[in-house]
């Protein structure tokens, strides 16, 4: 078996159909509001709540986009666990007690995997329905350890207790205990999973600041991308907001907080700014 | 009146081991009122460990050692396959029994400086040369349509192996001075027989031709000639047999 894993080679059957995020940002159907929308502009708001005429569609696409993801950490965590030896954490080398975090994550991403399946079965989506966006297995991927532990565990896991914590809403507001009851669990190990990413950020680097600012310059990078220009933020046309509390309990900073909310509207900023100048390129008739 | 339960005289263990039985009033009831007596035996009447074992403490050390190297390569190689097997039933198990192992090697690594082995990477290491093929060997097929291989040879010859190893060193070593270690084997047993269960299913489900069959049974061969060579997961005595001679049929 190979030290390392491409994420071309992610072993799939046939249900599943994969594509990577620049494919998923030229998609029309993720088209945004140009204008900075009102509260009352019907279609304006982005968020997920079961007044949505879509909520429905919506909702398992999102479940369907979970499940995928966590099938993504599962791999990553896995091969984090087998892609490096236990040492001092110098020349390609983890703590030994890193190594059994990363494959304490992959037990728990396999029952988020089980738990997701079956919501997704509760919700009426097949395996396959949605496309798969390989970008989490991408994170996993650096040579560098310590950098996958800061755009897995801590940008990506972090998004994560995003979404569970919109989706467990979604579930109380809809009326659905099921899903607010899995999702609470899975919220539960997502914060343990950033917590583990935050702690041995810490202990690893903690004599190699270069390396630390390298890990986190790609945490921003890949916080950035997932952004989806703007899903995340305080605004309405954003899907989902940044978790602040139980990002905290994480380990993230207030000011860490802070720099992730100001790179959220910067997203959503420049994304209208991508679709205007599309516009002004190919014609007002485009699709944003 | 209340009245209490107190045993009287325990059996006494004989100097080598066995027992005298002298049980006099044992389950018998007593009269409260009278001064109760607090002393016991040692040993209750049904505790029948002993202090023999087959193994010193430096024994134990080296064999727990081989017991965490395998274990950890065991879970990495788990842990890596999961990206590589297209059938996501047999990618959620890989996931969940990659941590079953980690977790024994984690009881193995912290059981070493109890073993006056306080470089715990010094004993972790492989029984014999032959174990590191062995695990080469087992961890070689990636591919995507390789599942069944990938499963032979954890379910069918590596996780028998650690049963077998497990079983002999509960059973052999002292049931006194190494209960710490029994403790532990207690536990990871059941993981490996859960898991044996769990993997000789998916095996069972994915075995469906016979072309299916001599692919498993092929590979297993192949790795079992390995695991022999290497005489198991802490060498030719794993489960005491302690020899190196292969005699033609039979030994």
């Amino acid at each position: 078996m190979r030290q390392f894993f491409p994420v071309e080679d992610l072993a799939r059957d046939e249900r599943f159909v994969q594509t990577n995020m620049a494919e998923r940002m030229k998609d029309g159907r993720t088209a945004i509001e140009l204008k900075e929308s009102s509260a009352k502009s019907r279609g304006a708001s982005k968020r997920l709540t079961p007044e949505r005429h879509d909520a429905s569609d919506a909702a398992r696409g999102l479940m369907h986009g979970i499940m995928v993801g966590e099938i993504q950490a599962l791999e990553g965590a896995g091969r984090t666990a087998h892609d490096f030896a236990a040492g001092d954490g110098t020349n390609d080398t983890v703590p030994f007690e890193l190594k059994l975090d990363m494959a304490r994550q992959a037990w728990d991403e396999a029952r988020h995997v089980e738990i997701s399946a079956k919501l997704s079965d509760w919700m009426g989506t097949e395996l396959g329905e949605f496309a798969e966006n390989t970008v989490l297995f991408e994170a996993a991927c650096s040579n560098d350890p310590i950098l996958r532990l800061a755009g897995v565990n801590r940008a990506l896991e972090g998004l994560a207790i995003d979404v569970f914590t919109q989706m467990k809403e979604f579930g109380d507001i809809a009326g659905d205990p099921y899903l607010e009851f899995c999702e609470d669990w899975m919220l539960a190990d997502e914060v343990t999973h950033v917590k583990m990413g935050s702690d041995w950020l810490r202990k690893v680097t903690a004599n190699d600041p270069d390396r630390r600012n390298k890990a986190l310059e790609f945490q921003q990078v890949v916080d950035k991308l997932f952004s989806f220009g703007g899903a995340r933020g305080e605004s309405p046309e954003s899907s989902f907001t940044l978790a602040k509390r139980f990002r905290e309990l994480a380990g993230f900073t207030d000011d860490e907080v802070k720099t992730i909310s100001e790179m959220d509207a910067e997203a959503l900023a420049e994304r209208r700014a991508a679709v205007l100048r599309y516009r002004e390129k190919v014609g007002a008739d485009a699709p944003a | 009146m209340s009245q209490t339960r107190r045993y009287g005289a325990f059996a006494h263990r004989s100097p080598v081991g066995g027992w005298s039985h002298e049980f006099t009033s044992f389950g018998g009831m007593t009269d409260t009122t009278q001064t109760e007596s607090t002393a016991r035996a040692p040993f209750a009447p049904w505790d029948r460990r002993d202090i023999p074992g087959s193994f010193s403490v430096d024994e134990t050390a080296r064999r727990v050692g081989n017991y965490k190297w395998t274990e950890m390569k065991l879970f990495e190689a788990l842990g890596g396959w999961v990206a590589t097997v297209p059938e996501l039933d047999v990618k959620m198990r890989l996931g969940t029994h990659c941590y079953h192992h980690a977790w024994h090697a984690d009881l193995w690594h912290k059981r070493l400086p109890e073993l006056r082995e306080m470089k715990p990477e010094r004993l972790t290491v492989p029984a014999n040369a032959a174990m590191e093929r062995f695990i080469e060997a087992m961890t070689e097929p990636e591919a995507p349509e390789l599942t069944i291989e990938k499963l032979v040879g954890v379910y069918r010859v590596l996780i028998p192996r650690f049963i077998a190893a497990y079983t002999y060193h509960r059973n052999n070593t002292s049931e006194i001075t190494d209960a710490p270690t029994i403790r532990s084997i207690n536990f990871i047993l059941q993981d490996e027989y859960d898991d044996w269960r769990d993997g000789e299913m998916l095996l069972q489900s994915l075995i469906t031709t016979s072309t299916h069959v001599e692919r498993a049974a092929a590979h297993q061969a192949k790795l079992e000639a390995l695991m022999v060579e290497a005489g198991g997961i802490t060498g030719f005595d794993s489960i005491g047999m302690g020899t190196h001679t292969i005699t033609e049929g039979g030994a």
